[in-house]
């Protein structure tokens, strides 16, 4: 397990990160959500070591994490970063070396990284004549190379076309399924993350606003929303007005008040048509993201 | 991994990139040209001609003055080839025909109209030599006796003024070091502005630390620098030997020696600061601007250097040889013109080793402090501030 704990960090009088705290399991694909200016990166950086934060520590499997161990580690900065002429397997093999491989275990998988991520022709090539797409695949390249213990994405799937994107998940998703490696990745693609994360950490203004499994977060904000849909009566019928604490959102979504029983708006429903489907309304991660990011910032400007 | 193979990795990578740096190569090159030229032309212009004179004699008398010429020719630049002749009529006959520059018959020394000096005074002063000894040695003294009275230990030479082989080594040791000092300074300012302009240094310092990034870079580009003046030196003076232009003084080795020690020291220090001009900008065109206080304190030191070489004792190329900033331009020059005692050679060595290790300290606190900041190129008081 990977536990960001009580993380904090100041920029001057700018707040980066405000007693952040998260833990990711191991296997887990994890995103890392929030607006732009939320300390993602500055959350990421600390944790791969590159920032050092005022206070709090990370731990990776009960430890803290120190230099060796985050030399095991994968990362991909938010801002890409190559050398220009450096030949791409070249590249590949010497980061394996920093990482603390063998000489000849780095040229090995460098070459495997290559084939895999579909960019073996290119080994003898300058990264700088590389297209943008594959300098991106050598990046993450750069990223996996030494089989890292866990992986560390800023932001990996922007500037990507949709077949890149299938790549990566599918990349990803195998280290983090088959070798057991918390994959942790921040994006603002929310669809993509639902689909692809186990988890996700939702953080504004350097606070964590929610975490937990994806599944179970949108199931938790499910609660009052309702979808019913009758047979041959498409938009907000008159039946639903007569239902007391129900409030049409449209689209067959209906917001009950608390105390109110959905049997009721279903009994109305049925006396209006037969009922072709009925059951809680579950937020996209979408929703959800709009939702307690509004809701934080209102209890903010509250204070 | 331990430190040290994290800073091996990175100077190799320097070291790789460097030999396959075509402008490396051809900058090499010509500087090897540039050298070997100087030295050729040095020889051409203001090197030592030897002179050749056929000399005829007639009788034994002569031929003892002949041979002593012979044996004392070295000392004014000649060569003598002795050729016997019958009668004085014929020897005559001969340096008329233009057969042999001179000839010595009895007490006449036959020589066609204005002959130079060199070979009238070589022929006088070995003429007085083989008569003086005879005087003596009719006066019974012994052989050692004689040489004693005609042989006294000669005067000293001290050579002064322009030309001398000191001097050329000097200028040439002086503007190696300048050119290298600062080609390879601005090479470490420009390779670490690229890592940081391309971003790459994030991924780098994701698995290493800032001071063996630094420290295997500075490295592995002095490795490159130490070959190129060494190359450099060995060639110059390889050609010096080869075509024999130019007299190499005793000072010589020792010179060159300094050269590369000194570029050893004033790379370290002198990369150290450049390394922190690159640091703490963030894109390749502000280079230049944050590392001119260094390029004009190069200049400097060359400026002295050159100014100073045919006053090697003056009080400003003594004061810049315990000024490490200037002191590797101009010591290996003093040195070369033997006008540097060994106490200030060891005082100016102390002190630039002292400054060495306290620039790489400075800049390795800075580095790690600036590299990631990326934005507008930091001020020196910043830079100062972040050094605490």
């Amino acid at each position: 397990m990977l536990e960001l704990d009580e993380l904090s960090k100041r920029y001057g009088e700018t707040v980066a990160l405000d007693r952040l705290g998260f833990a990711v399991d191991e296997g887990q694909a994890f995103g890392f959500v929030g607006p732009n200016g939320a300390g993602k990166t500055t959350a990421m950086r600390i944790v791969i070591g590159v920032l050092a934060a005022d206070a709090g520590e990370v731990r990776w499997r009960g430890a803290p994490l120190d230099a060796e161990t985050r030399r095991r580690f994968g990362y991909m900065p938010e801002e890409r970063g190559l050398y220009p002429k450096m030949a791409v397997g070249q590249q590949l093999a010497y980061l394996g070396e920093l990482h603390g491989m063998s000489d000849p275990r780095a040229r090995e998988s460098a070459a495997l990284w290559m084939k895999r991520l579909g960019i073996a022709e290119r080994a003898d090539d300058k990264v700088e004549e590389l297209s943008l797409g594959n300098q991106q695949r050598v990046q993450l390249g750069t990223a996996l190379v030494h089989e890292p213990e866990a992986l560390i994405l800023d932001e990996p799937f922007s500037g990507l076309d949709p077949v890149g994107v299938d790549v990566l998940s599918e990349v990803l998703l195998g280290v983090a399924r088959e070798r057991g490696v918390p994959v942790i990745f921040s994006s603002h693609q929310l669809e993509l993350v639902e689909r692809l994360c186990d988890a996700v950490a939702i953080i504004r203004a350097g606070r964590l606003v929610a975490t937990g499994g994806v599944a179970e977060l949108r199931a938790e904000r499910a609660g009052r929303r309702w979808r019913l849909e009758v047979d041959g009566a498409p938009g907000t019928p008159a039946w639903a007005a007569r239902v007391a604490g129900a409030t049409p959102l449209g689209n067959d979504v209906y917001e009950l008040a608390e105390d109110t029983d959905p049997q009721g708006l279903l009994d109305a429903a049925r006396a209006a048509g037969p009922v072709t489907r009925f059951g809680p309304e579950v937020p996209t991660l979408a929703e959800l993201f709009r939702d307690v990011i509004g809701r934080d910032s209102e209890r903010e400007a509250a204070r | 991994m331990s430190g040290r193979r994290a800073i091996y990795l990175t100077s190799r990578r320097e070291v790789r990139e460097g030999l396959r740096s075509r402008a490396l190569i051809i900058s090499t090159g010509i500087q090897v040209a540039i050298v070997v030229a100087i030295v050729i032309v040095a020889g051409i212009t203001g090197g030592d001609e030897t002179n050749e004179y056929d000399i005829g004699y007639v009788g034994s008398d002569a031929k003892a003055v002949v041979d002593e010429a012979r044996s004392a020719a070295s000392a004014f630049d000649a060569e003598v080839s002795p050729r016997e002749y019958a009668d004085p009529a014929a020897a005559r006959a001969a340096v008329d025909g233009e057969d042999i520059d001179a000839a010595i018959a009895g007490r006449e020394l036959i020589a066609r109209t204005d002959p130079s000096d060199t070979l009238t005074s070589l022929l006088q002063s070995s003429s007085r030599e083989v008569r003086g000894s005879e005087a003596l040695r009719s006066r019974g003294l012994s052989e050692r006796e004689i040489d004693a009275a005609l042989e006294p230990p000669p005067l000293a030479l001290v050579e002064v003024g322009e030309g001398s082989g000191g001097s050329r080594i000097a200028f040439i040791g002086s503007l190696l070091l300048y050119v290298a000092i600062l080609s390879f300074g601005i090479a470490v300012a420009t390779a670490v502005v690229v890592e940081k302009s391309t971003r790459v240094v994030e991924v780098i310092l994701a698995a290493i630390r800032p001071v063996q990034l630094l420290t295997g870079k500075v490295l592995g580009i002095g490795l490159l620098g130490l070959c190129q003046v060494t190359l450099i030196a060995v060639a110059g003076i390889a050609t010096a030997l080869i075509t024999g232009s130019v007299d190499l003084p005793d000072s010589t080795a020792g010179a060159a020696v300094l050269v590369v020690v000194y570029f050893l020291l004033g790379y370290l220090m002198y990369a150290a600061a450049f390394a922190v001009s690159g640091a703490i900008v963030s894109r390749q065109e502000d280079v230049q601007s944050a590392s001119a206080p260094l390029t004009i304190l190069l200049i400097a030191g060359y400026l002295v250097a050159i100014s100073t070489i045919d006053s090697p004792d003056s009080t400003i190329a003594e004061i810049s040889t315990f000024f490490p900033p200037l002191a590797p331009m101009v010591v290996p020059g003093r040195a070369a013109q033997g006008a540097l005692p060994a106490w200030e050679l060891a005082v100016s060595i102390v002190l630039m080793l002292a400054a060495t290790v306290l620039l790489l300290w400075l800049a390795a606190r800075i580095y790690d402090r600036v590299v990631l900041r990326m934005g507008a190129p930091l001020k020196l008081r910043q830079v100062l501030r972040l050094a605490r």
